[in-house]
C-alpha cells in the first residue's frame, strides 16, 4: 500500500511539474496576446502544449461537476445527460466557455471500431464526449475577441 | 476506448481516454482549432465539427484523466473501482462530427448559472480516428443509430447573458 502510495505521489509530482511548464508557457502566450485581439490559430504540431492554442486565453465557466469526488478535480463542464435527449430545456449551460456569445455543440455517442496493435486486430467500444465553440468570447485580457474552439 | 461490448463504458475496461487536458486556466479541454473546422448552419439545424492529427494526450481512462494521473484507491468506501495510476502519452485524434436533425427544441433563460439561448437535440453521427506509438484505432462508418444525445446551441453567457 505504502509502495503503490509513493508510486502514486511520484506520478502526481511528475504530472503537476509537467502542468506547471505548461501553465508557465501560457502565462507567455498571455502576453503575446496582448499585442493583438486577433485570433491566433493553434498549430496542429505544437506538442509541447498538447495542441493548445495560441490565442487569447478563454475562461471556463463558473458551474461544473466533480465526478470522482473527492479524488477528482472540479471540471468547469456540465455533461449532457441522455435522459434528456427529449427534453432540452432541461440542459445546463454546454459551453466550457464563460464570457461568451455564440454557437455550441455537445455530443454524447457510444460506438464501435478497431484497434491494431502489434499483436493484430481488436474491436473495441468508444464514447465520444466532444463538441464546439464558435463565437465571440471576452478573453482573460479583458477585450472580445472572436475564435473556434474544438472539446476533446 | 473500452475493451467491452459496443454501448458499454466501463471504467475498469477503460484503455485509452484521449483529451488536450485542461488548460492553464481551467477551461475543460478545449482548445483552439482553424475557423473552418467547425461549420454552422444552425436554422437547419446542423454543424459540423472536422479537426486532423489533433495532438492530445491518452490518459488511459477518465480516471487517471480527472486526477491527474492519480488513479483511484478504490478501498476507502467510495464508489469507485480501483484504478491504477498512469502516465499519460501523447497520440493524434481526427475526426469528422456531424449535427443534424432536431428532435427537440428550447428557448433558455437560466439566471442562476447565467446563459441563455436557443437549444436543439439533434441527431448526431462521428468518425475518428487515434495514433500514437504502437497502437491505432478506426472507429465503424458514421451510424446515427450510436447518438445518445446531442446538442446545438446558440447561446450568451456570463457578462453576455444580461
Amino acid at each position: 500500500m505504502f509502495e503503490k502510495d509513493s508510486a502514486s505521489r511520484r506520478c502526481q509530482q511528475k504530472f503537476v511539474s509537467r502542468r506547471n511548464l505548461i501553465r508557465g508557457g501560457a502565462g507567455a502566450v498571455l502576453g503575446a496576446g496582448l499585442l493583438s485581439t486577433k485570433p491566433a490559430y493553434a498549430g496542429h504540431n505544437d506538442d509541447d502544449r498538447g495542441g493548445r492554442s495560441r490565442g487569447p486565453i478563454i475562461k471556463p465557466i463558473p458551474g461544473g461537476v466533480t465526478p470522482f469526488a473527492p479524488f477528482g478535480v472540479f471540471v468547469h463542464h456540465n455533461p449532457l445527460n441522455p435522459a434528456n435527449a427529449l427534453a432540452v430545456a432541461n440542459i445546463s449551460d454546454p459551453s466550457q466557455i464563460t464570457d461568451f456569445d455564440g454557437f455550441v455543440g455537445l455530443t454524447h455517442i457510444r460506438g464501435g471500431g478497431t484497434g491494431t496493435d502489434s499483436s493484430g486486430t481488436t474491436q473495441l467500444a468508444y464514447q465520444a464526449d466532444m463538441g464546439f465553440g464558435q463565437g465571440k468570447f471576452i478573453g482573460t485580457d479583458g477585450f472580445e475577441h472572436r475564435g473556434t474552439f474544438a472539446f476533446v | 476506448m473500452y475493451t467491452g461490448p459496443v454501448g458499454s463504458a466501463n471504467l475498469p475496461e477503460q484503455i485509452h481516454d484521449y483529451n488536450v487536458h485542461i488548460d492553464s486556466n481551467d477551461v475543460f479541454w478545449m482548445v483552439q482549432v482553424e475557423h473552418d473546422a467547425v461549420e454552422v448552419d444552425f436554422d437547419n439545424s446542423k454543424a459540423s465539427l472536422r479537426v486532423r492529427r489533433l495532438p492530445v494526450y491518452d490518459d488511459h481512462d477518465l480516471a487517471n484523466s480527472l486526477t491527474l494521473g492519480l488513479g483511484l484507491p478504490g478501498d476507502l468506501g467510495f464508489p469507485f473501482p480501483q484504478i491504477a495510476p498512469v502516465f499519460p502519452v501523447r497520440a493524434k485524434v481526427s475526426f469528422d462530427v456531424e449535427w443534424t436533425g432536431i428532435l427537440d427544441t428550447a428557448k433558455i433563460e437560466n439566471s442562476m448559472q447565467q446563459f441563455k439561448g436557443t437549444f436543439l437535440s439533434t441527431g448526431a453521427t462521428i468518425k475518428w480516428k487515434a495514433e500514437q506509438d504502437g497502437f491505432t484505432f478506426q472507429s465503424e462508418e458514421p451510424d446515427p443509430s450510436r447518438n445518445l444525445i446531442s446538442v446545438l446551441g446558440r447561446e450568451q453567457n456570463g457578462v453576455f447573458f444580461t
